[in-house]
This record gives C-alpha cells, sequence and structure tokens, in this order.
C-alpha cells in the first residue's frame, strides 16, 4: 500500500519445526500501533524481520518505504529500538550511555550530547543522569532503554514490551510517557505487548497475532465498534442449572472469574430471566461488558475465521 | 515528574557517516578499557621495556658497541610476551564478550551500523591499546637513549624501525586472538584466560614438540618463538632463528587476521534478540 509505515507482504518465517510467522500481511499507517499477542506469539520475530536483523523465509517487508531486507541500513537510521530485555552497559551512566547510542545512531557529538540531556529530562530521569547504569532501578532502566530509542528522535519507534518487570505505579508512569510520546506529530510508535490492556487507550491501530498468524488487524475504534460487546451476569444460586439453561435456549455462555459472559441481543434477554426462573436463582447483576482489546483478542482467538479486516 | 514534548523534536539535523558512526564506537571502547588493570598493565610495560634499553644500551654504549641489536634484548626474555598477553587479556578479552553478556550488542546491531562495522570498531579500540604497548615502550626507550646520548642516530633510526616492524605484527597478532576468543564467550574472564592458556599451550607445547620431533615447521605454531623470529630479522641480527623472520610475520599477521574473521563470523551467530 502506498504510503504505508509499514508494510509486510505474504512473510513467513520458521525456526526449525516451530513456524513464528506464517504467511503474515498486513499495511499499517503512521500512528501509535499495537502489535500485541500471547508470548511466542511471533511479535519480536516481526519486529527482528522488520530492522533487517532476521531474513524471511518467503515475503518482503518495507519499513518507510525502504525494503528491510535490501537496505536494513536505511530502515536502521529512520527508526528507534526498544528491546524487551535488558541491554544497557551497567557501567555507564545514564547520560553518557544515551548520548553515545546517539552518537552510533548517526548524531554529531555535541547534537547527541543535548538531546541525551533533553530526552533524560523529558523522561524524569534529570537528577539521576550522572549516576551509573548499575545503580538504577529497573523503572529507571526501562526509561533509559525508552531514552536511547528516541534519542535520534527516530520518525519510527519500536518499544518492545516497554512496562515489562515494573510495578504497577512504574508501568502507568511509562504508558503516561508513551502517551506523551504518541501526541508527538510525525512520529510513529509500534508497542508490542502481551499485556494487552497496555495497548488500550494507547494505540489506535492494531496487529495482534497468535501462534505466529494475523487474527485481527486496522484501527481500534472499528474493531471495537465491530466486536459484539458480551453482556455480563452476576447470579445467586445453582450456576451449573442456570449455565445449562441458557445453553437450551441457544446463548453460548461461558464462566470467568466468578461471571457468566454470553452474548445477548434484545430478543434473547428473557432468555436469561427464563433460565433463572428454572433454576431457582437471582440474578444480581446484567450489563453489557465494555468492549476492549483484551476481550477482542480472546474472541478472535476463539473466533480466528472472523479476523483479518483491513 | 513532567511530561511534555521534548524540545529535541524541533529541527533536524545531518546526520554523521559511517566513519563517524564506527569512530564513536571504536572511541567509546578505547575509553571503557581504561581502567586499572589496562592502564597498570600498559604502565608496568612501558617501564620494564624502558628499563631494559637504557641499561643494556648505557652497558653497550661504555664499551663503545651500541647498535640496533641491542635494543632488541627486550624481546629474548620472556616477560615481554607475559607483558603483552595481560594486556592483550586486560584490554582485548571484554570487547565482544562484553556487549554479548549485557546484551547492548542488539542496540548497536539496530541502529544503522553493519556488523562488520561493529567489530572493526572493536579492533580499532583493541588494537590500539595493544599497538601502544608494542610499539609505544619501544620508541619512548630509543627517544631516552637518544636523550642521554647512548647511541647514534643511525643505531637509533634502525631501532625505531625494528620496534615499529615487531610491535606491528604483534599487534596484529595478539588483537586477533583477543577478539577471536572474545566472541566465544560471554564471560570477559573466560576469554581473558583462554588468551592465556591458548599462547602458553603453544608455547610450551610447541617448544616439547619441536624437541621431540625435530621437525623446522613446528616452532611456528609457537607466536612467541615467532615474534622473537620477526624481531631479529627487523633489528638486522645475524644468526640463525627456529623460524624465517619473514615467514613467522606472515604467519603471525596471518593467525591474526584469520582469527579476526572467525570473530566475525561467530558474531553473526549470535542471538541479537531473543524472544
Amino acid at each position: 500500500m502506498p504510503g504505508a509505515l509499514i508494510d509486510v507482504s505474504d512473510v513467513s518465517k520458521r525456526f526449525g519445526t516451530v513456524d513464528a510467522l506464517s504467511n503474515l500481511s498486513v499495511d499499517l499507517a503512521p500512528g501509535f500501533i499495537g502489535l500485541v499477542g500471547p508470548n511466542g506469539s511471533g511479535k519480536t520475530t516481526l519486529i527482528r524481520l522488520l530492522l533487517g536483523l532476521l531474513k524471511p523465509d518467503a515475503g518482503t517487508l518495507t519499513v518507510l518505504g525502504h525494503d528491510s531486507q535490501r537496505d536494513p541500513l536505511d530502515v536502521r537510521s529512520q527508526v528507534g529500538y526498544m528491546p524487551e530485555h535488558d541491554c544497557l552497559s551497567p557501567d555507564m551512566t545514564g547520560i553518557g550511555f544515551v548520548s553515545h547510542m546517539g552518537r552510533v545512531s548517526g548524531l554529531p557529538k555535541e547534537v547527541a550530547i543535548g538531546r541525551a540531556h533533553d530526552v533524560l529530562e523529558f523522561l524524569g530521569l534529570a537528577e539521576e543522569r550522572y549516576r551509573k547504569i548499575r545503580e538504577y532501578s529497573v523503572g529507571m532502566r526501562q526509561r533509559v532503554k525508552l531514552a536511547q530509542a528516541i534519542v535520534h528522535d527516530p520518525p519510527l519507534c519500536f518499544l518492545d514490551e516497554p512496562t515489562a518487570g515494573l510495578d504497577p505505579a512504574g508501568r502507568e508512569e511509562m504508558l503516561n510517557l508513551l502517551r506523551a510520546l504518541g501526541r508527538l506529530p510525525n512520529h510513529s510508535f509500534v508497542l508490542s505487548t502481551h499485556l494487552l490492556p497496555d495497548a488500550d487507550g494507547l494505540c489506535d491501530q492494531v496487529l495482534m497475532l497468535n501462534a505466529g498468524r494475523r487474527i485481527a488487524s486496522g484501527s481500534v475504534r472499528e474493531l471495537l465498534a465491530s466486536h459484539e460487546g458480551e453482556s455480563v451476569i452476576r447470579i445467586k444460586g445453582d450456576t451449573d442449572r442456570f449455565v445449562a439453561g441458557l445453553t437450551r435456549r441457544g446463548l453460548s455462555p461461558k464462566r470467568m472469574d466468578g461471571e457468566i459472559r454470553v452474548g445477548l441481543s434484545p430478543e434473547t434477554t428473557h432468555a436469561v430471566f427464563e433460565s433463572a426462573m428454572e433454576a431457582g436463582v437471582q440474578v444480581r447483576y446484567l450489563g453489557r461488558s465494555v468492549a476492549t482489546i483484551e476481550g477482542l483478542f480472546m474472541a478472535r482467538v476463539e473466533q480466528p475465521e472472523k479476523g483479518g479486516s483491513e | 515528574m513532567s511530561i511534555s514534548a521534548p524540545r529535541y523534536a524541533a529541527g533536524t539535523v545531518v546526520r554523521t557517516g559511517r566513519g563517524s558512526r564506527i569512530l564513536a564506537i571504536a572511541s567509546r571502547e578505547f575509553f571503557r578499557r581504561a581502567r586499572a588493570a589496562t592502564l597498570l598493565s600498559v604502565s608496568l610495560t612501558f617501564f620494564v621495556v624502558v628499563t631494559v634499553i637504557v641499561v643494556t644500551v648505557f652497558f653497550a654504549s661504555l664499551l663503545g658497541t651500541a647498535n640496533a641489536g641491542d635494543f632488541e634484548t627486550v624481546y629474548e626474555s620472556p616477560v615481554w610476551p607475559f607483558l603483552m598477553l595481560i594486556v592483550a587479556a586486560s584490554a582485548g578479552a571484554g570487547s565482544l564478550a562484553d556487549d554479548v553478556g549485557d546484551r547492548s550488542i542488539s542496540l548497536y546491531l539496530s541502529r544503522p551500523v553493519h556488523l562488520v562495522d561493529y567489530v572493526a570498531a572493536k579492533t580499532v579500540a583493541c588494537g590500539g591499546w595493544l599497538l601502544i604497548s608494542t610499539v609505544g615502550p619501544g620508541l619512548t626507550g630509543v627517544a631516552v637513549t637518544a636523550a642521554l646520548g647512548y647511541a647514534s642516530a643511525s643505531v637509533l633510526l634502525a631501532a625505531i624501525a625494528g620496534f615499529v616492524a615487531t610491535g606491528f605484527v604483534a599487534a596484529v597478532f595478539f588483537t586477533g586472538l583477543a577478539l577471536g576468543l572474545s566472541s566465544l564467550t560471554n564471560r570477559a574472564l573466560y576469554s581473558g584466560v583462554a588468551i592465556f592458556g591458548v599462547v602458553l599451550v603453544l608455547y610450551i607445547g610447541g617448544s616439547i614438540v619441536a624437541g621431540i620431533t625435530g621437525n623446522i615447521y613446528v616452532p611456528y605454531a609457537n607466536p612467541i618463538e615467532n615474534i622473537r623470529s620477526v624481531a631479529h630479522g627487523a633489528f638486522g641480527l645475524s644468526g640463525t632463528t627456529a623460524t624465517e623472520p619473514a615467514a613467522s610475520a606472515v604467519t603471525l599477521v596471518g593467525a591474526g587476521v584469520v582469527l579476526w574473521v572467525f570473530a566475525l563470523w561467530r558474531m553473526r551467530r549470535v542471538e541479537v534478540i531473543s524472544e
């Protein structure tokens, strides 16, 4: 697709007997893109392929108009990358490391130092920038990883599990930083995460992977709108009999966390009360669940044939 | 913590070229290695070599026989190779191993940097320290003896040529050795021990096997013997050595290059990003 930020066409990658990616095709427009899926779904493999660090068995990948296999340096000069794993040199200071990575990305020395100061201040590490990285907490190290990824001001940045290992407060801070970065004009981000709630409210597009296959992709708003929200039912009484009653009336109830989730329409709502009367249970709550990326993902995993909106 | 768009996002910057990026990695690596162990071993090398040269040339000058061969004395002792092993281990053992160990290599290779650029930068840094240690002390010794007036200008010039030639060949070999062994592990300690182990095994084993078999090619497997032979030829000494000086120089440079290529091949197999 002309003008696409990322264009992946029929890409397959196999490691031994494992299909890391199978016939993956997707076009992603500029914006904040969620690359979501469970561990081992092929997210990191896709990033490695996009950076030109791996060769696909089949297919082509284009990033910012450059073929990631033919022109990997053109791609890497325009992208930032924040790995999931720890990758910082513990014997360097925060400012030394970030400015060094800026220079390796092609910034002149003085510019790299200036930008390293700016970006560390932006990320809330102004006070700690002269300390050795080995003295940093997990949250500070994550922010240094983010700093080195954006120090050269790339138009596209890959963020691989940026909230990994963070406590709830640290995670929220990191997500706030990402929200702030997402507001920068002409800057796109690919957020790879298995924590699907991280992608909620942050991403305007999403690519969902499961076992190396695309199960959904496109605008988050459109995908959620197309996702039929389930109803949540909480009852007091014999749940088994109640669920059996719903099933007999042609519904597909699921028991999750002490609740019953079922797809209802105005025409089938009466089935809930009929089943409750039949089973002799009290209906304590009946309401619509909020459509989330996580809910959408779970639905698509169970019904993969519905995936693939463009 | 305040959240606002960083100021750096405004404006565009002309990016530096490939050479500047290599230089950035090389200079960072060079100064990273300027730690106590490296500085101590290099200082010790300077002290030992300069002292040996000055004392040797001083006594030769008393007899009025000072010549370029007197400067070569430093290579006859096992102390010099031992010092080079310490420098190679302290300055080169962690060159690649440290980056693989802390996985910062994944950041380098996700930048606009070829793998060969990365290894070349590490080579420049490690080779820089080794060149300082192999050539620097000899040239300093020549300068001191010149200042003290112990030798004539022609002798000093011949000695400079000898130190530069021998030092360059030794630096190539030890740099290749350090990088080759550093690429095999993610722990600098292991590669440091391996640097000593490989050279000592070749030195002792080569001497024993050569003594038993009498094969004239076995001494070429001994890097210390090769360096002595190169020094012998570079300083214009007469007499025979266990190996041919030119052949020894080719052997050392060839081994260094092969080990460098091996390091490059090994790094291509490193998993840059793990799932």
